[in-house]
Parts: C-alpha cells; structure tokens; sequence
C-alpha cells in the first residue's frame, strides 16, 4: 500500500519569458488532507498542478514528495496521478481497458490486476460499464471512470484539475460528497483546483487563494471567510460579494452583506434600487454616497424606500487601500 | 440549382473523368482491323488477343504491377518508420527549430523533384544501387518524406495533449505512448499518409527510369514508356491500350477501397498548409 | 535533446536526398562531363553557364514551360472550383462520384500519357474519328507545334484537377453554413454569395493550391516524356526534359547540370517574386 506522504511547495517559480505565472508559492499539504486551490481563471492554478506533476517545468523553487526533493524527477517516476478537467480518458479504449493499460504495462501481475481492478469497479460502482467507450460514457460517468484510473496508479499524491468544471450544476452538487468521500478515504494528499468556491468549501479541508500567480491566503473557508487577508480573498470569497467602503484615511471598510443591519440614527444613508429573491432570503441592491451597496435580509423594504443601515463593529474588516492588506489583528477566526 | 441542371453537370464530369479510361477499355477489346475500321462496325472485331499478348509479352505484364507494388509496400513502411517519430518530435517543439524544419519541409514538399533524379543516379552508381527494388525505395522515402511528416505532425497537433500527458504520469515510455495510445487515435491519418506515399511510388517515374535498366525489374511507369517506345507492340493501340488497362485496374480498386482515407489525408494537408 | 534523436533519421535522409543532389549540381556545373571528355570530370570553370545563357533551347524551354504551368494551372483552378462546388452540395451518389472523378489524379502519368496518346492519334483516334464523322480532314494533334502544347495542356487539366477540386472541397467545407444563411436573410443571391463570402474564405485554399500545382506543373516531365518526346521540334519541350535529354540521351553531364541548377535557381526568383507579390498585397489589403 501507499505509504502516507505529505507535500510540500518552497518558493515554486514558473516563468514564461518575462511573465512570472507562478511567483514564489509555498504550499504544505498533509497525507490524507485534501487542499483545493482557488482562484479566477489565468490565476495559475492549474500550472501549479502541472509543475508539481511535472508536466510544465519547474524555473525555481523545491517540490518534497514525503520529504525527498523530486523537483526534477521525470514526471513518470514521481507517483503522481491527475484527473484532468477533460478527464483525457482514452477514446479508443473501453472502460476496462481504460483502467488495466497502465497497470499492465507497469508489470503488475493479472492477477493483482483482476483483483484492484474489481475493487476500484465497486469502490465507483462502474461494474455495469466495463465494456462501454467513453463516447458512451454520461459526463458524471467519465468522472468516475477517471478517479478510477487515478486511484489504480497507487499515487503518493492526487491532483485534480477542474474535475467538476464539464458537469451540470445540479450533478456537481450530488457528487460533491462523493468526491470527498473518496479523497478522505485515501491516505495521499490531494489537491483539488476549481475557479467554484461552493465546490472548493464542500470538498477540501483547506483553501489556498491564488491570484495572478501569488499564494493570497490558505486557511480553513471559515477562516478565509471571516478573515480575509486582503482585499481580493475578501472580494472572491463569500456570495453575494462583500460590501467595500472607502474611507477617507486611505482605508476600506468591507463588511458582508448580511451583516448590515437597518439603524435609526448613524449609519449610511441608503436608497433601495432593486431586488433579488433567494427564497430564505432577499438581497437588495442598494444605492449610497459611496456606492452600491448589497445587503442580505428578510425584511420588507419596498423599492425607492429610503433608510440608514449601520454594523457591529465585529463584522468590519479593515485593508489598507493602497496594497489591499489587511489592518488590524489577523487573528484566528471568533 | 435545379435537379436537371445538376444531373446534366455531374454527367459531364463523369464522362470528362471516366471518358478517356473507358475508350482505352473499348480499344484494348477490339482488334486492330476493327480498329482501323473506325466507328461504325461495332458488330464484330471483339478479341481478348491485346491481353494475351501483354500477359505473354517477356517479361509479362504482372511483373511489373508486382514491382510497384513491392516498391510501393516498402517504400511506404520506410516513409512512416522515418516521419512518424520526426512528425511526432516536431509536433512537441515549439520555437525556432520547428519554424525552421516546418518551412524547410514545405518547400522540400513542393519542389520538382524531377530535378534530382542526376545526382542521386550518380549517387546510385556509386553505391552500386542501381538495378535494386530495394535501393529504389530510399530515393522514393526521401521525396516522401516532407509531405509525410507534414501530414502526421498536423495528426499528432490534432490530439489533445492531456491525453499524452494522463499517459505520462501513469509512468508510459515514449514507445508505449505512441504504441498505444497516439497511434491507434491516428489511424486514419496513418492510413491515408500511407497511401499517397503508395500512390507515388507506384507512379514514380523519372526515378525508375534511370536506376532500373534490367527488364524483369522496371516497375509500372517506366514499362508504360517503355511499351510506348518499343515496336514490339503493334500499332494501333491496342495492346498498349490493354497495358493500361490492367495497370489502371489496382489503383482504381485502391480508390474505391480507400476513397474516404485519401480525401481525409488531402483534406488535412490543405489545412495545415 | 530527444526530440532531435528523433527527427534525426528523417533529417538525415531528407539532406542526403533534397540537399546533397543541388550541391552535387553546384560543383558538376563546373566540370566538363560528356563523350568528348570521355566521361571523366574536367573543370571548365565558368563555361557551362556561358552556354547555358546563349542556350536558345535553354530559354525556349522555360518559355514553353512557363507557358503550360500558367495555362495548366489557370484552367484547373477554375475547373477544378466548379467541380469542388458541385461536389459540395448534397446529392445522393455524391461519394461514388467523388472517388470516380479522383481516378485521373491516382493514375499514374505514364499509363494517362499513352492512354491521351492514342487519342489524339491521327488518324486512328477517336478524337480524329468525331473529326472525320463531321466530314473534316484528320488533324495532327501531336504532329503539330501549335496543336501539341495544347494536348499536353489538356492531358494535364485533365490528370490534375481532380487533385485542385479535392483542395477546394475541403476549404469549402471549412465555411460555416450560416454564413450563407445570414447572407441570404440580408437578401444576397447565391452569385453574390459565391463572389463575397466563398471566394474571399477559400483564398487560402486557392493559394495552396495554386503553389502545389505551379511547382509541379514547372517540374512537369512524365507527361510530356511520354505523351509528345518534347517534340514536334522541341515545341513541347520542358526544361525538365531539356535536362533528361541532356544527361541521359546526349551524356552532357555537365551541362545537364548546369541546366537544372538553372532552371532551379528561376524557380527560386519566382517563388521570391511571388512571395514578395503575396506580402504587398497583404500590405495593400
């Protein structure tokens, strides 16, 4: 069996020509932990996978596999399996042989073969589609069928690229459970790339937040949504958006939407503009002297209503204007 | 366009096509008096005698479509041991060298190469290669190669590279991959590079011309022109007629077998270039 | 570094075969090689290029030759459109067709050549025979200057477009159907379709198949080899085959040289010409 392995990132650097992609990353993640990386598209998530696979070179910085540099070891010999966005299964293959190719030409008796291949059939509840193509194969299927293959390569380390991003939304939500079921259970560390953070909070233990091929943040999502390290983490993470307030000290106040609540007297003077429905709840839009503003309620505002909307003083998060970071304690989360 | 108009249209390409190969048909069939005769007497004159004395003729004609194809099989599997590991390195680079060999390829693609056939005749000399079926593929694997190798690295771009890559990190050799993986997914394009490389080899004519001189070695071009030359058939055409005929039967049954192959593999070198 | 191992065979042998034979041509356009030196190399120096720009059937040559391409190459084109059109719309037996009308282009030339020989026979083709039907006196095809660059031209119209009409059908096929139909609801006639979207996407195509075909069509050789010899009087005659005759028949092998490289180096002028043509018209536009 596997045995248990931990990774670790030192100043990962990945440049093309003059542009840094990935601008010093530093990254641990524990044997059986599962880390997503989270960030907008062209953030250099996915590069990060790639480097660590080997795949895309490495300019500067160390990779430790279990503690053994294998920065520039070929990407065959690294013990590395991916599930790729497209799921790359191959065409001309069936389920089956899809799954066995590999383990056979690494020499692994047919026996053995037999044995993992009907272990990982079950594991996936693939048994009935053994002899299918992937042409036949339903999106949630191919899924499968790649986690499978993933699974049977005994990887010291899991990636995954975008393994939801070719799913409808409602079947992302179902297999979102199953999916961390399946990385939890493993004793190798997996890390998980998605631009979706309901996907990134519901399957990974921790976070990191990638942007323009800088590490942001990582941390637990509780701890990245109550205390965001800087203004982007604080924009990109939380729906609807945080409200951000100029300040006239070279300050923004940022203050999530349903921490604002409807005051006397102080506060902000506001104007309903419009409205959104969410069921349990409902987002106004609302206009003010610094902005639109959004703010999540139950309550009964009618469009055009003027009214003052203040906060504790617990819920505001402070960043400098001009570099985004956070001021104050970055203290753990309450 | 209107039914009727398209109908007359296609006719007309048909008989324009097919027209010149059918009358060839027609003479090879008839006897010379009947020949001679001009049109009008098609009640008698029908004789299979221009066949005979083709298939009888020393050497008989089969050994000819027996060279071009031998020439032809061995030239195309040396074309694609040659440009399928070139196609495929070629395809993975990016940068200068690929501008360099892509272009150099292109031009090589489109050259005369009748232009070539002096020295590499000496070249043949030489190395005493003159009078091999064998040697004559080296000359035809060299012309072929730049279209070859153009055609298979457009295959291989075509291919989503995860693909290669999920096979890299199950620990596949370069060998495996190709083995397994990108060549079976190329197939068609294997096939129909395959076959234009064939195609010339069973038409190649300068070449042949001037390395093979011994008679039970010529391949088909040159014994077309030879027959043209010689006395030895008579005038009119109708052995010579017979002689086209049988060398035309196997590239029309490896049209009608492949037609989908060859203008898939037409069709991709269109958009790469 | 592997991947240079592994072009490296394919390398090799296109150096030994496209590559050594123009250096090889280089050096013996120096040399003396004929009968008269008893087929050993003697330098000449410069001679051989004297005689080959005096040479009037040198020049003669490229004129002819240049001619066929030009005429060949400008009949296809439009041919072969019209076939690529036709080919392109859907009819039932729309793929038998197709491979039937590919059948010119996969012959091989010499097998065309003899065939188009016979034809234009006088006075036993059936081309003489629709002549004398129509009470007219045999035409000479082949014996006649004026008439036998025009049967080489047919004969290679009719081996070469197919190959032309394939090109164009798979460019076609490139252009998105919508394309027509949002044209059409802006109400322009299939006519104008065909000059403001058809011809302006399919320029590519156009080009790549204008530069195969004119490369070929300058290095043409089986055909006129075996259809006419070169003659009547050289009036068909190819630089290609200027050359052949001048090494094989002749045994100039230097000068057989010489003719190539000369002919090779005015291919390159027109290539440089063409390209430089190509990128002012790129500027132009």
């Amino acid at each position: 069996m596997t045995k248990t392995a931990s990774l670790r990132l030192e100043g990962l650097c990945r440049r093309i020509g003059e542009r840094a992609i990935l601008d010093g990353i530093n990254l641990e993640v524990a044997a059986g932990e599962c880390l997503a990386l989270l960030g907008p598209s062209g953030c250099g998530k996915s590069t990060v996978l790639r480097v660590i696979a080997g795949l895309d070179p490495c300019d500067e910085g160390r990779i430790l596999l279990d503690g053994r540099d294998i920065t520039h070891r070929p990407p065959a010999r690294r013990r590395v399996a991916m599930v790729f966005q497209s799921y790359a299964l191959y065409p001309h293959l069936s389920v089956e042989r899809n799954l066995t190719l590999g383990m056979e030409l690494r020499g692994v008796p047919p026996e053995q073969r037999e044995q993992e291949l009907a272990a990982v059939l079950e594991l996936l509840q693939l048994g009935g589609l053994r002899r299918r193509r992937p042409a036949q194969l339903s999106g949630g299927q191919r899924q499968r069928v790649a986690l499978a293959r993933a699974l049977l390569r005994k990887p010291q380390l899991m990636l995954l690229d975008e393994p939801m991003s070719n799913l409808d939304a409602q079947l992302r939500e179902e297999l979102r459970p199953q999916l961390r079921a399946i990385l939890s259970g493993g004793r190798a560390p997996a890390i998980h790339v998605t631009h979706d953070q309901q996907e990134a909070m519901g399957i990974a233990d921790r976070i990191a937040v990638l942007h323009d091929g800088r590490l942001q943040q990582c941390g637990t999502p509780r701890e990245l949504y109550h205390h965001p390290a800087n203004l982007f983490v604080a924009g990109f993470i939380g729906r609807p958006q945080i409200n951000l307030l100029p300040q006239d000290d070279g300050t923004v106040v940022g203050i999530r939407p349903e921490h604002l609540v409807a005051v006397d007297s102080g506060g902000v003077p506001v104007r309903v503009r419009s409205r959104e429905w969410h069921g349990a709840s409902q987002q106004l839009l609302l206009e003010s002297a610094q902005g639109p503003l959004r703010w999540t309620c139950d309550g009964n505002q009618e469009i055009g209503e003027e009214l003052r909307l203040g906060w504790e003083p617990r819920h505001e998060h402070r960043f400098r204007e001009a570099s985004g970071e956070r001021l104050g304690s970055p203290g753990r989360h309450a | 366009m209107r039914g009727g108009t398209r109908t007359a249209l296609v006719a007309l390409l048909l008989l324009w096509s097919l027209g010149p190969m059918l009358w060839q048909l027609y003479t090879s069939l008839r006897t010379p008096e009947a020949l001679l005769a001009g049109a009008g007497g098609l009640a008698g004159g029908w004789t299979l005698a221009n066949y005979g004395a083709v298939l009888g003729g020393d050497p008989p004609f089969w050994r000819y479509l027996l060279n071009s194809t031998v020439v032809g099989a061995l030239s195309t599997l040396l074309t694609l041991a040659l440009a399928i590991p070139c196609a495929y390195a070629l395809s993975r680079r990016r940068g200068l060298l690929r501008l360099l060999v892509g272009g150099g390829l292109l031009a090589a693609a489109v050259f005369p190469y009748v232009l070539l056939f002096l020295a590499l005749l000496q070249v043949a000399r030489q190395l005493g290669l003159a009078n091999s079926l064998l040697a004559l593929c080296l000359p035809y694997a060299g012309l072929q190669l730049p279209l070859a190798v153009l055609l298979l690295q457009a295959a291989f771009a075509e291919l989503p590279p995860e693909l290669e890559e999920s096979a890299v990190l199950e620990g596949f050799s370069l060998w495996q991959r190709l083995r397994w993986i990108l060549l079976p997914l190329m197939g068609p394009a294997v096939v129909s590079t395959g076959l234009l490389v064939f195609l010339f080899s069973w038409n190649e004519f300068p070449i042949a011309l001037t390395w093979i001189s011994r008679s039970e070695l010529l391949t088909l071009a040159p014994a077309m022109a030879r027959i043209a030359g010689s006395s030895v058939y008579t005038v009119p055409y109708g052995a010579f007629a017979a002689a086209t005929v049988l060398g035309s039967v196997p590239l029309l049954a490896l049209l009608l077998l492949f037609q989908r192959q060859i203008v898939a593999g037409l069709t991709q070198g269109a958009i790469k270039g | 570094m592997s991947s240079l191992l592994l072009m490296a065979p394919a390398l090799l042998l296109l150096l030994a075969v496209f590559v050594w034979p123009l250096l090889d041509y280089a050096w013996l356009s120096l040399q003396a090689q004929s009968v008269f030196t008893g087929l050993e190399t003697v330098p000449v120096g410069a001679a051989n290029w004297q005689r080959l720009l005096a040479d009037g059937r040198f020049w003669q040559d490229a004129g002819q030759t240049l001619r066929f391409a030009l005429v060949s190459v400008a009949l296809e084109l439009v041919a072969g459109l019209a076939i690529a059109l036709l080919l392109h719309q859907r009819w039932r037996g729309r793929g038998t067709v197709r491979s039937l009308a590919l059948l010119p282009w996969a012959l091989p030339t010499t097998v065309m050549a003899l065939g188009w020989r016979w034809i234009f026979n006088d006075p036993h083709g059936p081309l003489n025979g629709v002549v004398q039907s129509l009470g007219l006196a045999t035409v000479p095809f082949l014996a006649s200057p004026d008439l036998a660059w025009v049967a080489t031209v047919v004969a290679d119209v009719w081996k070469t477009t197919p190959f032309v009409a394939l090109l164009l059908l798979a460019g076609l096929q490139m252009i998105p159907a919508d394309l027509y139909e949002a044209f059409a609801l802006e109400g322009g006639t299939p006519w104008q379709g065909l000059r403001r979207i058809t011809l302006p996407l399919l320029r590519p195509y156009i080009f790549i198949a204008a530069l195969f075909r004119l490369a070929q069509a300058l290095g043409v050789f089986d055909l006129i080899a075996v259809l006419t010899g070169g003659g009547p009087a050289s009036s068909t005659e190819s630089l290609a085959v200027y050359a052949y005759l001048n090494a094989m028949r002749f045994l100039d092998f230097g000068y057989s040289a010489t003719v190539m490289l000369g002919m090779f180096l005015l291919l390159l002028l027109g290539a440089a010409a063409l390209l430089l043509w190509r990128r002012q018209a790129e500027v132009g536009a």
